[in-house]
C-alpha cells in the first residue's frame, strides 16, 4: 500500500511538470487527465474511495472535457484540423499512455492483493461519511459554496456579455429612443 | 442549525437574501435606482441587526464560526464601509453606459466574504470567505468593460489571486499535516505542546503568509497593487483598499491571538521585515508617482506596513490600535476614492494630477474635502489619522519594538512629501475660473455630496474627540476570546 501511494504521487508530479511544460495544448491535457487520474490513486490509497471517484467524474471528466470543448471552438479553422490530424501521432500519446498503465496497474494491484488487516488501520472515507461531514457540520460551509457559485455565475454573465446587435434600422430608433 | 445560530448570523443571512432577491428583481425589472435603494436598506438593515449582538459573549457555531465583540466591530466596520461605498458608487454609474445592476450583487456578495472572514475559525471558513471576497472581486474590477485598462487590471488580480489561494491551500495542508486539526483553537492546542516548531509547521506558516500578505499587498506581495488600483473604478479601488484589507486583516488577528504567534521569534521576525519593507517600498515608490490612484495604491501598502507595527505589539493595546487605526483609514481612503469617483467623468477617472491642477479654485468643496483626506492619511494633527497613528506608536513603544517605531516615524516625514504634493498642485491658480455648480439630480447629490460631508465630519469628530470611538472599541474587544484569555 505504501509503495502505491509514492509511485502514484511520482506519476502525479511528473504528469504535472509535463502539463506545466508542454507547449501544445492537446498535450497538456493528456498530461493533465493523467494528473488527475493519479491524485485519485492516491485518494483512493488514502482510504477515500468516495473522493478518488468524485476526483476522476468532476476534473477528468467534466472540467477536462470543458477545457477540450473551449480549446475546439476557439480554432475551428481547416488549418487547425490539419494539424491536429499531424499532432495525433504515437509519439504524442505514448508518454500519458504509459503512466496511465502504470497507474492502472497499480489499481489492479491494490484490488487484488487488497489486505483487510492493513486497510483496518484506515478509516475508509466513503460517500456516507462525506455526506454526514458536509450537511452536519460543515452545512454553512456548503452554502458559502453556493454563495461562491453564485458570485462566480453572476460574474462571468456581466463579463461575458454581448452587446445588443441591432438589426433593422426601425428596431435600433426604438432601441435609442428607449 | 438552531434558531440562536439564526440570530447570531442574522447580518451575512440578510446580506445573502439581499444578493438574491437583487437577481431575482434584475430579472423582472432592470432599474439602477431601485437596485441601488435594496442595497441601500440591505445594510443599514444587515448593521441594524448588530445591535441585538452588541453584548453577544463568544457564541460558536461549531466547527466553522464565532461571534465576539471583535467579530461584531469588524463587521459593523465592514458594513458602514460598503454602505458608503455603495452610495458613491450609484453617483459613480449612473453617469456610465454599461450595464450597472449586477455591480450591486457583487458588491453584496464581496462584503459577505469579507464578514465571513472576520467570524472564521477554522480554515475551510477561512479559504471560502476569501474565496467569495475575491471571486466577486475579479469582476467588479473588470466591470467598466468599455475601458482600456479594466481588463488588464482584473487579469492580473485573477491569476495573482488564484495563485496566492494556492500558497494559502498549500500551507493549509501542511498545517493540518502537523497538527491534525483545521480549527483554530485545535492548532493553538497542538502548538502549545510542541517543545520547538517544527519545519513542516513553519513552512506551512510561510506559505499562508504568501496567501495572506498578497492580499493585504505587503511588500514583497504588492506589484499588482498600482496596476489594479489604476484600471478598477474608482469605488472599486476603494473597496478593495479597505473592505477587502480590513477583512483579511480581521482574520489575521484572530489567527494570531488564538494560536499566540507572536511567541515564535521567527515568525515575529517574518513580519517585522514585512512591515518594514512595506512602509518604505510604499512610501518611496509614491513619491516618484504622477497618477492620483496609484499614489493611493502605493499609500495603502506603507498603511499597512503601520498597522502591521501595531500587530506586531500582540497585546490588546496593539489590537486596539490596529482596530482603530483601521476605522480612520477606512474613512479617508474611502473619502480620498470618492472624491476621484466624483470628479471622474464619462470617459476616464480622474487619475492625473492635471486633473487636480487648480481644484480648490474650480471647486473649493471637492478640494477641501480632498485636502482634509489626504491631510489624515499623512497623520496631521486634529484629524483621524493624526490619532491612530499615535495610538500605533503607543502600542510599539509599549511593547519596545524600537526599531518599528523608529522606521514609523521616520516613513511618516517621508509620506508627508507625496500628500503635500497633490494638496500643492489643487491650491496652483490658474485661469479657469470657479467651475458653476453641476445640476445634479437630488438623488445623486444626495448620495455622494452628503456621503463625503459624513466622511469629513467622521474623520474631524474622531480626530478631535477619539475618547469614543476608544471606549467603544475597548468594550467591544472585552469578548474577544483570546484577549479576554490573558
Amino acid at each position: 500500500m505504501e509503495l502505491t501511494f509514492y509511485i502514484a504521487a511520482a506519476v502525479a508530479i511528473l504528469s504535472t511538470i509535463m502539463v506545466i511544460t508542454r507547449y501544445n495544448m492537446i498535450h497538456a491535457l493528456l498530461y493533465l487527465v493523467v494528473s488527475f487520474m493519479s491524485v485519485s490513486v492516491v485518494f483512493f490509497t488514502l482510504g477515500a474511495p468516495f473522493m478518488a471517484a468524485l476526483e476522476i467524474i468532476i476534473y477528468a471528466g467534466a472540467i477536462v472535457v470543458l477545457i477540450i470543448f473551449v480549446i475546439m471552438m476557439l480554432n475551428m479553422t481547416k488549418e487547425d484540423i490539419q494539424r491536429e490530424k499531424e499532432w495525433l501521432k504515437p509519439s504524442v500519446w505514448v508518454g500519458p499512455a504509459m503512466l496511465s498503465a502504470i497507474l492502472l496497474a497499480e489499481l489492479v494491484h491494490i484490488l487484488t492483493t487488497s489486505n483487510p488487516a492493513q486497510t483496518e488501520a484506515l478509516v475508509a472515507v466513503d460517500a456516507k461519511l462525506v455526506g454526514l461531514a458536509l450537511f452536519g457540520p460543515y452545512l454553512l460551509g456548503v452554502q458559502l459554496c453556493g454563495i461562491l457559485l453564485m458570485a462566480g455565475i453572476v460574474g462571468a454573465y456581466h463579463l461575458g456579455r454581448q452587446k445588443k446587435k441591432v438589426i433593422h434600422r426601425f428596431l435600433q430608433e426604438r432601441s435609442a429612443a428607449a | 442549525m438552531t434558531q440562536n445560530d439564526f440570530l447570531h448570523l442574522m447580518p451575512l443571512l440578510i446580506l445573502t437574501f439581499a444578493a438574491l432577491i437583487i437577481m431575482l428583481v434584475i430579472a423582472a425589472w432592470r432599474n439602477h435606482k431601485i437596485i441601488y435603494a435594496i442595497t441601500a436598506i440591505s445594510f443599514v438593515a444587515a448593521f441594524l441587526s448588530l445591535y441585538e449582538l452588541q453584548d453577544v459573549q463568544a457564541y460558536a457555531i461549531a466547527p466553522l464560526f464565532v461571534i465576539d465583540g471583535f467579530a461584531v466591530f469588524y463587521i459593523g466596520l465592514i458594513l458602514l464601509a460598503s454602505l458608503l461605498i455603495s452610495m458613491l458608487s450609484y453617483a459613480y454609474f449612473e453617469q456610465r453606459e454599461e450595464q450597472k445592476e449586477e455591480y450591486y450583487i457583487l458588491l453584496i456578495l464581496s462584503s459577505l466574504g469579507a464578514c465571513t472572514l472576520v467570524i472564521s475559525t477554522h480554515f475551510a471558513s477561512l479559504f471560502l470567505g476569501l474565496e467569495v471576497l475575491s471571486v466577486a472581486l475579479y469582476t467588479l474590477i473588470a466591470y467598466l468593460r468599455s475601458r482600456e485598462r479594466s481588463d488588464e487590471a482584473g487579469i492580473k488580480y485573477l491569476i495573482l489571486a488564484a495563485f496566492s489561494s494556492a500558497f494559502l491551500l498549500f500551507g493549509m495542508a501542511l498545517v493540518y499535516f502537523s497538527t491534525g486539526t483545521m480549527t483554530f483553537s485545535g492548532i493553538a492546542a497542538a502548538m502549545a505542546g510542541f517543545q520547538e516548531l517544527p519545519l513542516l509547521l513553519l513552512t506551512g506558516f510561510g506559505l499562508m503568509i504568501i496567501g495572506i500578505g498578497f492580499k493585504l499587498s505587503v511588500v514583497p506581495f504588492h506589484m499588482w497593487t498600482p496596476d489594479v488600483y489604476e484600471g478598477a473604478p474608482a469605488p472599486v479601488s476603494a473597496f478593495i483598499a479597505t473592505v477587502s484589507k480590513g477583512g483579511v486583516l480581521g482574520l489575521l488577528i484572530r489567527f494570531f491571538m488564538e494560536v499566540d504567534g507572536f511567541r515564535y521569534p521567527v515568525l515575529m521576525l517574518i513580519f517585522t521585515i514585512v512591515a518594514i519593507a512595506s512602509m518604505f517600498a510604499g512610501n518611496l515608490l509614491a513619491l516618484m508617482q504622477q497618477n492620483v490612484k496609484r499614489i493611493l495604491a502605493y499609500s495603502s501598502i506603507s498603511h499597512l506596513g503601520y498597522l502591521l507595527v501595531a500587530f506586531l505589539a500582540g497585546n490588546q493595546m496593539g489590537v486596539e490600535a490596529v482596530t482603530f487605526y483601521l476605522v480612520a483609514y477606512f474613512i479617508t481612503t474611502v473619502g480620498a476614492f470618492g472624491v476621484v469617483a466624483m470628479l471622474s467623468d464619462k470617459e476616464r477617472d480622474a487619475e492625473l494630477m492635471d486633473d487636480y491642477r487648480g481644484l480648490l479654485w474650480r471647486r473649493p468643496w471637492t478640494a477641501t474635502v480632498f485636502t482634509a483626506m489626504l491631510l489624515s492619511l499623512a497623520g496631521i494633527p486634529l484629524t483621524a489619522g493624526f490619532v491612530g497613528k499615535f495610538y500605533i506608536l503607543a502600542a510599539g513603544v509599549n511593547t519596545q519594538l524600537w526599531l518599528l517605531v523608529v522606521m514609523l516615524v521616520l516613513n511618516s516625514v517621508i509620506g508627508l512629501y507625496y500628500y503635500i504634493k497633490i494638496i500643492a498642485v489643487m491650491f496652483q491658480q490658474t485661469e479657469a475660473g470657479q467651475e458653476p455648480l453641476q445640476k445634479l439630480r437630488p438623488s445623486i447629490l444626495f448620495a455622494s455630496v452628503g456621503t463625503l460631508s459624513l466622511l469629513v465630519l467622521l474623520l474631524v469628530g474622531i480626530g478631535v474627540y477619539p475618547t469614543a470611538l476608544v471606549s467603544l472599541i475597548s468594550s467591544m474587544l472585552e469578548t474577544f476570546h483570546p484577549v479576554a484569555l490573558r
